[in-house]
């Protein structure tokens, strides 16, 4: 818990990604966990007309009383791309020294499908983050861990994966998002807190651990 | 009490402590979330519902204030639009009880149709509108319009934009007040509520005249507009309207300025005209910058207002090129208007382009894994054919919701989009043009029942050869899957009944009227293809529940899988439907079963028997 002593600590969170793929849920929970720590939060998802597929971006502003719900360029301590293309619509977000997560999931368009369009390659997509000067970590989406036999939802391991790792701890306790996942799923509080808990995990104690930082 | 809400439920919840018993509106976004919060909520003794359109709504919610309740009326800017014809002959009577208008504009887009500001209408029906910078201010000053409303008798504005609307933020939530208690008014007063001569109109507009006067020492009173004068006069002076005055803050420390040596206006408040504050502000600063999105509505004002006093500075915002009537504003307008504000070098309010940089694929947005409305546009298509036509050489016009989704890949399908029912409209049109080829319009449920069936009307009456599509999901399903009249009765709140479609359109004298299934292709294409060559008004009703909302329930349409022998990866059915659900695999097209509905359109799109469907019954 921050002290009523200290001034309080900002943090901008931008997350991208694809309607469908639970972007707005990290986002929601992140707030619901800033709310029940006292920290002014500020939460603005936006997503296109599609109900399912259309790119879709959420802005997260902790700590900030009174301020607008748009992060200025080159703002955001924290970038969270759930999609290799759509990460590209991120980066100018991101603050140099801030930390950028991406989920490396390709969501192909039909066109790219087809080959009738291009799509960026990943390893074009680390790279222009790195020109960015933020931390620069990659998931892989095929190395998710295991609960009862089924992969748990990327979405929670990427929640738990941003407030272990990334300069999102200093804002936020782990315990709070967690009683925010619990009270959002009373019925899958175990798979979901289990995919929460995962990265927070040693890395030789988890040997499902999918983190392969570039770098 | 301190709640998490979005900018929408501050405003119902500002309207339900604030006393209202009847709230009604349109599914629109960046609005819809009011209406649907207080659904959710069901609070004893308030009437909510979605009304067949806007106009509707507020004549509802008019008569319930006239009646001397509280009521609140919500929709999108295009809704308000529908609903001004009205809107003007009410607030020229004005109100007994109290009535606010909630209405959401979209600056920067997020969702669709014209990026226009609301706060002219405002000017336009001399009605006060309230313009909070915040989710809390959002809040509170539905609370505050509906006391203005009360105390002046005239309907008043909350106007969100979308990034008020959408945000979720604390809000501290006040002690509710009762609802008026007196039984319902039948207050008969031709002089206030008719139109009906001179005398009587020319009097209501000075009384018009004279309520926004009385709202503006109103609005003073509770201070509304917040004005801070720096210590020293002849610096800076800033007029933040709405929620542009959330990003001062940011500004000034990007700016590097002390915000003790500026002075600032916060407009919260924008009609009537806060004259007295500005004049305030433009005798004790030397230059004016003026923040708001979209139109120039206080800055013409501002400029006005500087001549009357004598202002010799500069003003600094839309007029003089500075900032953009386009888009959302945020920390990167501030900072530009006070650097140029400043005489300092502004910075670019956008990322620029860099040259080498990897650039994001194009997701044009289509219709969801087992949507119905995918069937019609293949059918269209196909129909257009069959008939001996090629596909630009007919025209299709297209209407509001998911129904315009056929503009995109792979169907291409729909070439226009005005407004709610105007694809019938403009489509006759066409015929009256001369043009030689069949004139499809396509349209869904709820945007016929909204503004569609008096176009229709029009084109019975005057025999216009014409085939309507009507693209019947039984929900308002872009929006987020809200009731409309043709929704089955089993989802409609209690004691609803259902307007069957099907027995509206032959009531219309329609003579060649027909039912399809969007999940037949063959029989679709076929039924189309036949009504391009009939005489007179056509209709063709292709009826099938949204995939999204069968699904919530556990419904699928059949199931489909691929024969991986007879597959030859020739790609067609992807070509074809575009839909999410297919992918290519490494020996033969893949269906991923979490997001298949059935529905069968890729296994009839397939030429070589490679997929198999079995529809459920």
């Amino acid at each position: 818990m921050t002290t009523s002593q200290e001034p309080q600590a900002t943090f901008d969170v931008l997350l991208v990604g694809v309607g469908g793929q639970g972007v707005l849920t990290i986002g929601e929970l992140l707030t619901e966990a800033a709310f029940r720590q006292g920290i002014p939060v500020s939460f603005y998802p936006s997503k296109g007309m599609a109900q399912r597929g259309g790119f879709v971006k959420a802005q997260l502003r902790l700590g900030r009383e009174g301020s607008g719900p748009n992060i200025p360029l080159q703002g955001a301590d924290l970038v969270i791309a759930t999609e290799v293309s759509e990460a590209l619509k991120g980066l100018p977000f991101l603050r140099p020294g801030g930390d950028f997560v991406l989920f490396a999931y390709v969501w192909a368009p039909t066109e790219v499908m087809l080959g009738k369009a291009p799509y960026p390659a990943l390893e074009e997509v680390v790279e222009a983050a790195r020109r960015t000067g933020a931390n620069v970590h990659i998931i892989s989406p095929d190395s998710l861990p295991v609960h009862e036999g089924v992969p748990v939802p990327a979405n929670v391991y990427l929640l738990g994966f941003v407030v272990a790792r990334t300069g999102l701890s200093r804002v936020l306790e782990p315990e709070t998002v967690a009683q925010a996942i619990a009270a959002r799923w009373p019925k899958g509080a175990d798979r979901n807190l289990f995919a929460f808990q995962s990265p927070c995990l040693p890395l030789s104690a988890s040997p499902h651990h999918p983190v392969t930082d570039p770098s | 009490m301190r709640k998490l809400m979005t900018g929408n439920e501050a405003v119902a919840l500002g309207a339900l402590h604030a006393g209202a018993t009847v709230v009604t509106g349109y599914p629109g976004t960046p609005s819809t979330g009011a209406i649907e919060s207080l659904l959710a909520l069901d609070p004893p003794g308030v009437h909510v519902e979605w009304s067949t359109n806007e106009k509707v709504a507020l004549e509802i919610a008019a008569g319930a204030a006239w009646a001397g309740r509280l009521a609140l009326c919500t929709m999108k800017m295009s809704g308000l639009n529908v609903a001004y014809d009205s809107l003007i002959s009410i607030a020229y009577s004005g109100v007994i009880g109290g009535l606010v208008v909630y209405v959401a504009d979209d600056p920067g887009v997020s969702a669709g149709m014209c990026e226009q500001d609301s706060r002219g209408f405002a000017l336009m029906s001399d009605m006060p509108l309230l313009d909070p910078a915040s989710v809390a201010e959002a809040y509170g000053l539905t609370r505050r319009a509906f006391e203005i409303s009360w105390q002046v008798g005239t309907p008043v504005f909350v106007r969100l934009v979308t990034a008020v609307a959408h945000t979720i933020a604390p809000v501290e939530v006040e002690e509710p007040l009762p609802a008026p208690a007196q039984e319902p008014l039948l207050l008969r007063d031709i002089a206030r509520f008719t139109k009906a001569g001179a005398a009587i109109c020319t009097r209501q507009h000075r009384d018009l005249i004279a309520r926004l006067e009385r709202a503006g020492q109103v609005i003073a009173g509770m201070g509304l507009n917040r004005l801070e004068l720096s210590p020293q006069p002849g610096g800076l002076g800033i007029i933040a309207c709405g929620v542009t005055a959330s990003y001062l803050q940011e500004g000034f420390v990007a700016a590097g300025l002390d915000p003790d040596l500026l002075s600032v206006l916060r407009v919260s408040a924008p009609h009537p005209f806060p004259a007295q504050p500005v004049r305030d502000l433009l005798r004790h600063c030397g230059t004016i910058l003026v923040l708001e999105e979209l139109e120039p509505y206080v800055e013409r004002e501002v400029i006005i207002e500087a001549r009357r006093v004598g202002f010799a500075g500069r003003i600094v915002g839309k007029m003089d090129g500075t900032l953009d009537r386009v888009g959302e504003y945020g920390v990167a307008q501030v900072t530009r208007g006070i650097a140029v504000a400043l005489g300092h070098e502004p910075q670019p309010v956008i990322a620029l382009p860099q040259p080498d940089a990897p650039q994001p694929a194009a997701r044009p947005i289509t219709v969801c894994a087992g949507c119905p409305h995918r069937g019609t546009f293949i059918a269209i298509n196909q129909a257009i054919r069959k008939a001996g036509y090629k596909k630009d050489q007919v025209m299709v016009t297209g209407d509001i919701g998911c129904t315009i989704l056929g503009m995109n890949p792979p169907f291409h399908t729909v070439w226009s989009e005005v407004s709610m029912g105007a694809s019938i409209g403009l489509a006759q049109g066409y015929v009256h043009a001369g043009t030689p080829t069949p004139v499809i319009a396509t349209i869904g449920d709820s945007t016929l029942f909204h503004a569609g069936i008096p176009a229709l009307v029009n084109a019975v009456q005057h025999q216009v050869p014409l085939t309507v599509v009507v693209m019947d999901n039984g929900w308002t399903s872009m929006t987020g899957m809200q009731v409309n009249p043709g929704t089955d009765e089993a989802f409609q709140p209690p004691g609803s009944r259902r307007v069957d479609i099907a027995r509206l359109i032959p009531a219309l004298g329609v003579e060649h009227f027909f039912i399809v299934d969007p999940f037949h292709l063959d029989e679709m294409t076929e039924v189309i293809s036949r009504a391009l060559a009939l005489p007179g008004v056509k209709v063709v009703l292709a009826r099938q529940e949204c995939a999204i909302q069968a699904q919530r329930r556990g419904r699928r349409a059949g199931r489909t899988r691929v024969l991986e022998e007879k597959c030859t990866l020739c790609k067609r059915c992807i070509l074809v439907t575009g839909c999410p659900a297919l992918s290519i695999g490494e020996r033969s097209v893949v269906i991923d079963p979490a997001l298949c509905y059935g529905c069968g359109l890729c296994a009839q799109s397939c030429k070589l028997g490679a997929m198999e469907w079995e529809e459920n019954a």
